[in-house]
């Protein structure tokens, strides 16, 4: 299970191909490491620091929340560990396979064979119907389509009746699952979730939490979800809390109000609890 | 109220009317410089041959201005209107009502088109005084005749360019501030059949003239732009039957197919200036070279009326392509910017940049080629009944250097703006351009 590193890092180093782990154990290489990723924006005085030297460690098959106060450096820990941003030093290494700062077709060839999007505005593609895009991501990176799967992964997410329909005939709800079935095809070793129901009214989110839930514990997959619902986070095995770009805190078996008191503290109770 | 608003805004965002005035300075120095002709032949002690001979310039090609301004400004407002359709919809939302924000757009475009005329006036004086000096150069026009700018150059500068912003800013705001969709496809159905129809009749017309008439270019010049204009709207009704059967395969191919598929109804903004440039330059351009060659195997010098219609012919080649360009040019830089949301969705899902840059390729080149296609098939339609009535033969035997030189300005246009944006909006990474348009 999830585990955070720095004092205890049992450092594993030969590189399993994912494809040989994909519905693994979790016991052998965690899907997700970071060693001290930092990232600065803004330069000289006005330098802010979104990320602190953060250091943790994902096992496979786990539903992590991230959790922290505006401006706690959650997104930018989102994107630095999805490759969506460079982080300014640090490793970043998803499933065995380091991250490393080369063209920006070298960095999208690792993310789009590894690493799965959930965004708060879905980001789906107009001129595409759902199951074209679904399958958008293995047409991009020319790997073969299975139909039957992708119906069946559309039909899993209470989709299967809406293939030939664009996303602006879908509610919000039904938009987000379209986007969870894309990130479901490509079978990646992390989905990364980024508010995924900031915008969706709370039967929706429901759904669309369930279905991460799935993720993890039908299909093995490992969910990293960025959030600020207390509900939401929730859903999780465990929570992340971040405050100024510091890891302060985890709670496993998070329960809403648990999470939701721990929150309003969170900051001044550095590294208690756990 | 609305009129401080456009002011302020005018002021405030210069850049994004860079392409109307544009437009409005381009267009307002052409008409201004032709219309001075008309002051120069009006000028005493001018004789009747060098009268004639600026008066039909001045009036032939002061037409075509004032048309050009109004689609060059009616395209680059319709692009500046769409661009700002969130600012527009937070204007709605904030109390402005319907009337007021066509007040505000037409303000806008008014101010901007006087500016644009009143900086044309300068090089207008200079252009006619060159203009006046081609004419005489040539004989056309008698040596002892001086230039004059006087008022029928500057006021119909001023009123042209200016009617033909607001004109333009009342068609562009009036989509979007009011129920669109029908009454548009219902207008451009019918100016599809009137210019097709129109076009059709004037090329038959052309066979009711006789080998020497003077006018023999007219009518075939005139067919071929409205059989370019009405080819290219209906163009995209064809590429929409035809996209399916492309074979295209690949990430690139995958996604352009996809995308013209829903995008096939706006892209007459790209695909009228393209083919109007390529039909109507090739035409022009190809029917001057035939009736040249015909002067020089008849043995005969040329005559002042036909200096004058080659003149007034690569004038108005001139004007056209430049306006042609600066549609094309500007309607896609809109056209590519406005999708740099899709492109951020395109990587997001896993697009590399060189995959995203490859779809922009795909369709550019989708888009020349039918636009070469049916502006060829425009130009053809005139050629060849110009060339049957002039000559003895249907084809011209220059070749193809015209044709082939003309389709390479019209494609490199078109996948040089293309791609150009394309590249520049892709330096953004995807997940900023992705919140940029949220």
């Amino acid at each position: 299970m999830f585990r955070r590193t720095g004092t205890e890092r049992t450092g594993r180093t030969d590189r399993t191909d994912r494809r040989v782990q994909d519905h693994g154990t979790g016991a052998a290489e965690p899907a997700l490491r970071l060693v001290k990723v930092s990232k600065t924006y803004g330069s000289d005085d006005s330098a802010v620091t979104a990320l602190d030297e953060v250091t943790l460690s994902l096992a496979s098959g786990t539903f992590t929340a991230v959790m922290g106060p505006s401006g706690s450096g959650k997104s930018t820990l989102l994107q630095c560990a999805a490759g969506l941003d460079r982080p300014d030093s640090g490793i970043v290494m998803v499933d065995g396979a380091e991250m490393t700062g080369g063209t920006e077709a070298e960095l999208t060839k690792f993310r789009r064979n590894r690493i799965g999007f959930v965004f708060q505005q879905y980001n789906l593609l107009d001129t595409l119907t759902v199951a074209q895009n679904t399958v958008l991501p293995l047409k991009l990176a020319r790997r073969r389509v299975h139909r039957g799967r992708v119906r069946e992964t559309l039909t899993a997410v209470g989709l299967g009746d809406r293939l030939g329909h664009r996303p602006d005939q879908l509610s919000g709800g039904q938009r987000q699952r379209v986007a969870i079935a894309r990130a479901l095809v490509t079978e990646p070793s992390v989905i990364f979730a980024d508010e995924p129901t900031g915008a969706l009214d709370t039967r929706s989110a429901r759904d669309v939490l369930r279905l991460l839930q799935d993720a993890v514990r039908v299909h093995g997959r490992t969910v990293v979800m960025v959030t600020h619902d207390p509900v939401a986070a929730s859903y999780a095995d465990s929570v992340l809390f971040l405050a100024d770009g510091r890891l302060v805190g985890e709670m496993r078996r998070p329960t809403v109000d648990a999470v939701a008191e721990r929150l309003a503290h969170v900051g001044d109770d550095v590294m208690a609890g756990a | 109220m609305m009129f401080v608003l456009a002011m302020r805004s005018v002021r405030q965002r210069p850049g994004r009317f860079a392409a109307t005035l544009l437009s409005a300075f381009l267009g307002a120095a052409i008409i201004m410089t032709f219309n001075s002709m008309h002051d120069t032949a009006g000028a005493p002690g001018v004789d009747s041959v060098s009268a004639e001979t600026l008066s039909t310039a001045a009036g032939v090609v002061g037409g075509y201005g004032t048309l050009l301004v109004f689609f060059a400004v009616a395209s680059t407002l319709t692009v500046n209107v769409r661009q700002r359709s969130a600012e527009i919809e937070l204007l709605r939302c904030s109390g402005a009502t319907p009337a007021q924000i066509k007040r505000m757009v037409v303000g806008e475009a008014v101010a901007v088109a006087l500016v644009g005329a009143l900086l044309a006036i300068g090089p207008a004086m200079l252009g006619g005084r060159v203009l006046l000096d081609v004419f005489q150069d040539s004989g056309q026009v008698a040596e002892s005749v001086d230039h004059t700018f006087g008022p029928i150059a500057l006021y119909s500068g001023l009123d042209i360019t200016v009617l033909a912003a607001a004109g333009a800013a009342f068609l562009a705001v009036r989509r979007v501030t009011t129920g669109r969709r029908r009454s548009r496809e219902r207008g451009r159905t019918f100016l599809l059949r009137g210019s097709l129809a129109l076009g059709g009749l004037s090329i038959c017309a052309t066979f009711v003239l006789s080998s020497t008439d003077a006018a023999l270019m007219a009518p075939p010049a005139y067919g071929a732009i409205l059989l370019s204009v009405g080819l290219a709207l209906l163009s995209p009704r064809l590429l929409r039957a035809l996209l399916g059967r492309l074979p295209l395969t690949g990430p690139s191919g995958y996604l352009a197919v996809r995308g013209l598929r829903v995008r096939v109804a706006q892209l007459s903004g790209v695909l009228v200036p393209l083919t109007l440039f390529i039909g109507m330059a090739t035409a022009t351009l190809q029917m001057q070279a035939v009736e040249n060659d015909a002067i020089d195997a008849a043995g005969v010098p040329k005559s002042v009326d036909a200096k004058n219609l080659e003149t007034l012919n690569l004038t108005v080649v001139g004007i056209i392509v430049v306006f042609s360009c600066i549609m094309l040019v500007n309607s896609l830089y809109a056209a590519t910017t406005y999708r740099r949301k899709e492109f951020g969705q395109q990587r997001l899902a896993g697009a590399t940049p060189g995959q995203v840059l490859g779809t922009v390729g795909i369709e550019s080149l989708i888009l020349t080629v039918t636009g070469v296609l049916f502006g060829t098939g425009a130009a053809l339609a005139g050629i060849v009944s110009f060339t049957t009535v002039r000559t003895d033969a249907v084809l011209p035997d220059e070749g193809l250097g015209i044709w082939l030189g003309v389709v390479a300005v019209g494609a490199a246009a078109t996948m040089g703006t293309s791609l150009l944006t394309a590249w520049r909006v892709l330096r953004t990474p995807p997940i900023t351009t992705v919140a940029l348009a949220a």
